[in-house]
């Protein structure tokens, strides 16, 4: 609606300086259309008039502004609601994309896809479909009106026109190409950031500063070229549309003069043309320059939807059911059937590998460095598929549950303990947004963690710096331990949960582990005999394949004369 | 920023030359139409300079001649216009980016260099929004400064001087709203600047919940907070918009005040400029000239506020900025440090004398402690988890510097030498490995970058790497997933050893290193470990005692100082807190192995 009243304006905008031009200052009687005018207060003068004309000038003008604002502000608005309904989706999108997607993506890169490249679609709106529509519905109306004036000239006014079309197309898809470019140089430059910000410990241990700068100032180095790039092809589009305009508006005061001087145009109605030449090649310039601003959304637009079609890896069948709660509190069966798994084709980390716990039993995972301990307890809440095989629990095959159902059911510590940069407090409850305060101390507590938690300056309002950086392993690890207490899932998987703990501190929180783990369906991947003596099944990996599956018994302590050595430590 | 902006001066003197030029084209753009009104259609009389330029062509002058020498003249100008133009944008897009990726370049190098603790309380996500998005300040900083001022300035300048010559009276109306124009840009320009930062800090907020997400994926699906991270990221998106819509609000205040006050003065020109066309003291092509430059005048007045307007938002990212740039928080080289004397192999002596250190203020994690360490001496730092041990052996590579007392390396004070010389003599492995997204061969070499691949191998062997490595597909040249994803942690851990292998550094700093490998690999591990801390001065966090036991000194930490220091035999029997981290630990096994 106001698209149009804008539009109404602008045609009616150079109206008044024609009546001033062609009537007023030529005393020539007004056109009946505005005859109107002389029955203003102050009669016919032409003083009167020339007052009400400039008045008419500035009311056309206000009327311009108060709609061009509305138009800005509802725009805008919708254009970011649209930007960020796209953001949300990708966001979510990639949230569930699997751990596999995630291992080769560099997190920055992804962050500017989510922040940045989203601008496509606010751009698709406020620099390309807007504009068309205004500019196209000008560019009628104001030929239309040219029609009325004069039709040599107004066919004149069209045919300079006419090349723009045909350039535009010419030029598109390199623009594309370009901007495609540079925005993935720009995600380069990020991701470079990202990674060394991120490792800066290393980076700084290892004295790697110049070398990381000079690995930035090449990749920047790119970027400006690649941006650059583009700014010539912009260029090039830039002055085929001056010359069009130039060409046009010279050809328009000549044929325009000769008529005037024929008789068959007024004065008035020239200065209306090349005003109208003017606005209308505004439009025409924004039409033109569409290509450009389409190269730029579709550059990025590329990018997001190389996001949105990666398909889910891992995700919920179509009928996917709820995984019931146990009944009791014995924890949940687990079954592994002839899975096989790697994360790279033809280089399986997992050959036919067959598990199964009982509700409530405890299998510690033991072998080599490698050998596959991690991918293999990454199954079972499906951070990936396996390649063959199946994964059950309580007899039903993961694939055909939903995730939430799944996941909810299970509660994992890894070797990295992954802290947010949020309060201690919401970390803990990171799985339980809803746990009460109580609630989580007592987490903390059985995880050991509630008084250091207690010395920090603000308790368990104290906000963890990223990656936790003043906390120790050790604490950090605890954190994590608290958090899937708090979560109190039938099923627990432990990685390694206490290799970043002391003696002291380990033991204190075996206790805690020992009455959780005694209702619960447990796997336990830990190098420490002390840590995995309370499991009743001890199971060896070795070579993608279970080599020995047993009742722990400790007897495996005894071959330290062997040539074999232990596969834990004592 | 001045010296970002004044490093492109060769562009920016283009640029100015430029402007200056089409300034003047723009101020003769309506002449054309003047000529072709007045001297073509109407009957005023041709000024001389006009009929002599004729006579020097010897053409004589007749109305359709007029008409084709305004067409022709309109042209002209036109394309002169669009010539300039292209010129500019072309230098200008070159400077800008150059001023803008100078700064960018500068602020990752500082960012780099600023100590773990300033890093400790920001987020990656918000220095890389800083890094992308602020550091446009310096491109914007001379667009509004140096560019558009002068641009404007001279058209303003130009124009008036043009209009003069045709009616004075004219040009007083045509300028009489300037100061309007000043009171609005003052006021508008404070509110814009504060909305400008609002929305600039709600924007990082997005990023680096990104950040974090993206971070922590295996969490985020493990907890399944997928549905609450999406919740979050709308409501701050959310209020990205209504500030992005506030902002748009705000602008067009401004712009329709100034838009205002433009038409105000148009409408007064049309009615006293007609009134003198009426008596005829100017005419109607005067008018027609004076009319365009209304609009002239507006753009440039609007560009040279608006210009003013933006600058009040440019503050804000230039405090960003600067605030990292800034930071007093590197641990920097004093003015005239002089390199540590390289000792290759031999091991050097590491004093730390009378150090408090915290990461807060007044909560000090170490307490006034005190250690010497002979060269090729190790020592084992023993404690409960969080007791400080990282922190301790953070101080030596300066990590941190220290609240009090001071890090002695061969007798000399740590923040004495420069710091590029001190960790060069320096190898660690930390808890966290900290792969890079790099091939395994330059994660090997990260210290040594003229390492040759018999190095890196050698290297790999000893840390009992080697063999998976060749299992990789592409073996040394296998690119590592961002954080080691595609290997184990095992694996990971054995990379960043072999890493601190090939540095081949005097000090060696272990932290837990072994912690994240099974006992095979570790004990493999050890030899290699052993071999290695033979001639280095070692400091080794470990929990486990079988890898504390070989320390020639075992140094118990709690409560911030020292308790119990001295060889692994005389701790034991002095039956303190070591003894009883012993006893635990082997007990332990003991009972398992009876049963």
């Amino acid at each position: 609606m106001f698209l149009f009243l804008g539009v109404l304006l602008n045609i009616l905008a150079p109206w008044p300086l024609k009546l001033i031009v062609d009537y007023v200052i030529t005393d020539q009687p007004l056109p009946d259309a505005v005859f109107w005018l002389t029955a203003m207060p102050g009669g016919g003068s032409s003083s009167a008039l020339l007052a009400w004309l400039a008045l008419g000038t500035l009311m056309i003008f206000v009327s311009r502004q108060v709609v061009a604002i509305l138009k800005a502000y509802i725009q805008t608005g919708a254009a970011s609601r649209m930007k960020f309904d796209l953001g949300v989706e990708i966001f979510a999108h990639l949230q569930r994309l699997s751990l596999q997607y995630h291992g080769t993506k560099p997190a920055g890169d992804l962050v500017r896809r989510v922040i940045t490249d989203t601008d496509c679609v606010r751009h698709l709106f406020v620099l390309i479909i807007l504009p068309t529509i205004v500019s196209v519905v000008t560019i009628i109306t104001m030929f239309i009106v040219m029609w009325h004036l004069d039709r040599t000239l107004a066919l004149l006014a069209l045919v300079a026109v006419g090349p723009l079309p045909a350039l535009m197309k010419w030029l598109a898809p390199r623009m594309t190409e370009r901007t495609y470019e540079q925005h993935q140089a720009e995600g380069e430059l990020m991701a470079v950031a990202e990674q060394t910000i991120s490792a800066l410990p290393v980076v700084q241990a290892f004295g790697r500063e110049a070398h990381e700068d000079e690995r930035f100032r090449n990749v920047s180095t790119r970027a400006i070229r690649a941006y650059l790039r583009t700014i010539v092809s912009q260029l090039q589009y830039k002055i085929g549309v001056s010359t069009a305009t130039a060409l046009g508006t010279a050809a328009v005061m000549a044929l325009g003069g000769v008529h005037v001087l024929n008789g068959s145009l007024t004065i008035g109605s020239l200065l209306v043309f090349l005003s109208y030449l003017a606005s209308l090649y505004t439009p025409i310039e924004t039409v033109a320059y569409l290509s450009t601003s389409y190269a730029d959304a579709a550059g990025r637009a590329r990018r997001v939807l190389e996001v949105l079609n990666t398909e889910q890896a891992v995700k919920e069948a179509p009928g996917a059911r709820g995984l019931p709660a146990p009944t009791g509190n014995l924890g949940l069966a687990v079954r592994l059937e002839q899975v096989s798994f790697g994360y790279e084709p033809s280089r399986p980390v997992l050959e036919d590998v067959t598990l199964e716990a009982q509700p409530g039993e405890t299998i510690a995972l033991v072998g080599a460095t490698g050998a596959g301990k991690s991918t293999l307890v990454s199954l079972i809440p499906r951070f990936f598929d396996p390649w063959s095989g199946r994964v059950l629990i309580s007899g039903y095959d993961v694939r055909g549950l939903t995730l939430d159902s799944l996941r909810s059911k299970i509660a994992l510590v890894l070797q990295d303990p992954f802290l947010l940069p949020l309060t201690i407090a919401e970390n803990i409850a990171y799985g339980r947004p809803d746990a009460h305060l109580r609630e989580i101390e007592d987490a903390a507590i059985a995880a050991n963690a509630d008084e250091f938690i207690q010395r920090l300056p603000d308790g368990y309002n104290t906000v963890i710096g990223e990656r936790g950086a003043t906390l120790s392993g050790g604490q950090r690890q605890r954190l994590a331990i608290a958090r899937a207490l708090l979560k109190n899932a039938p099923i627990l998987i432990l990685d390694e949960p206490t290799s970043a703990l002391d003696a002291e501190t380990e033991m204190l929180f075996l206790q805690a582990l020992d009455r959780l783990m005694a209702d619960r369906t447990t796997f336990i991947i830990a190098h420490r005999m002390s840590t995995i003596r309370n499991a009743d099944r001890v199971v060896t990996l070795r070579d993608r394949r279970i080599i020995e599956s047993r009742a722990n018994a400790p007897s495996v302590n005894d071959d330290h004369g062997s040539d074999q050595l232990p596969a834990v430590h004592v | 920023m001045m010296p970002y902006i004044m490093r492109q001066k060769r562009g920016l003197a283009v640029i100015l030359i430029l402007t200056i030029v089409s300034a003047a084209t723009a101020a003769l753009m309506p002449w054309p139409l003047k000529i072709l009104v007045d001297y073509a259609l109407g009957d005023a009389e041709i000024p001389a300079f006009i009929e002599s330029f004729f006579a020097a062509l010897s053409i004589s002058i007749a109305p359709m001649v007029l008409i084709f020498a305004a067409a022709i003249a309109s042209f002209a100008l036109f394309a002169l216009n669009s010539a300039l133009d292209v010129g500019t944008t072309w230098t200008w897009s070159a400077s800008g980016m150059r001023m803008v990726y100078d700064l960018a370049r500068d602020l990752f190098s500082q960012l780099q260099r600023l100590s773990l603790l300033f890093h400790g309380r920001g987020s990656v996500g918000d220095w890389l929004a800083r890094l992308s998005g602020d550091v446009w300040c310096t491109y914007k900083l001379a667009s509004e400064l140096l560019v558009s001022p002068a641009q404007h300035m001279f058209t303003i300048f130009t124009v008036t001087a043009l209009a003069w010559t045709l009616d004075p009276l004219l040009t007083i109306v045509l300028l009489a709203v300037t100061p309007v124009l000043t009171g609005s840009a003052l006021y508008f320009g404070k509110r814009l600047k504060r909305r400008s930062r609002q929305q600039l800090e709600a924007r990082s907020q997005l990023t680096s919940l990104v950040q974090q997400t993206v971070t922590a994926i295996p969490v985020v699906q493990a907890f399944s907070r997928e549905a609450t991270n999406k919740h979050r990221f709308s409501q701050v998106a959310g209020q990205i918009v209504v500030r992005g819509q506030q902002g748009v609000l705000i602008r067009h205040a401004y712009t329709f005040v100034n838009g205002f006050s433009m038409a105000v003065g148009m409408a007064i020109i049309l009615y006293l400029g007609g009134q003198q066309v009426l008596s005829g003291s100017i005419s109607v092509g005067s008018l027609l000239v004076f009319t365009a430059y209304v609009q002239t005048l507006r753009g440039a007045f609007g560009g040279l506020l608006g210009a003013y307007g933006n600058l009040k938002g440019t503050e804000a990212n230039i405090d960003r900025v600067l605030e990292v740039l800034d930071s007093e928080e590197t641990v920097k080289d004093k003015p005239g440090a002089l390199p540590l004397p390289a000792i290759q192999g031999r091991g050097m002596a590491v004093r730390l004398k009378n150090i408090t250190f915290g990461y807060e203020p007044n909560r000090p994690v170490l307490h006034d402690i005190s250690l010497d360490v002979a060269p090729g001496e190790t020592i084992a730092l023993v404690g409960p988890t969080g007791v400080g041990k990282s922190t301790f052996v953070s101080l030596i590579p300066r990590f941190f510097d220290p609240w009090e007392g001071c890090v002695l390396v061969n007798g000399v004070d740590a923040r004495d030498v420069q710091l590029a010389s001190l960790r060069a003599q320096i190898a660690l492995v930390l808890q966290e490995p900290f792969l890079l997204p790099m091939t395994v061969a330059a994660n090997v070499a990260y210290g040594r970058l003229d390492a040759d691949r018999d190095q890196v191998e050698a290297a790999a062997h000893a840390a009992n790497a080697h063999e998976f490595i060749r299992r990789l597909p592409n073996g040394y040249d296998t690119v590592i997933g961002e954080r080691g994803a595609t290997l184990s942690g095992g694996q990971r851990q054995r990379l960043a050893i072999a890493r601190a292998l090939l540095k081949d550094s005097p000090i060696l700093i272990l932290d837990e290193p072994t912690s994240a490998l099974d006992p095979q690999t570790e004990a493999l591990l050890l030899e290699a470990l052993e071999r290695l801390m033979a001639d280095r001065t070692t400091f080794i966090i470990a929990h486990r005692m079988s890898t504390v036991r070989h320390a020639d000194r075992a140094v118990v930490l709690g409560d911030g100082k020292i308790q119990e220091s001295g060889s692994h035999d005389a701790l034991i029997a002095a039956r303190g807190k070591y003894h009883r981290y012993y006893t635990l630990q082997t007990e332990d096994s003991a009972g398992k192995a009876g049963t």
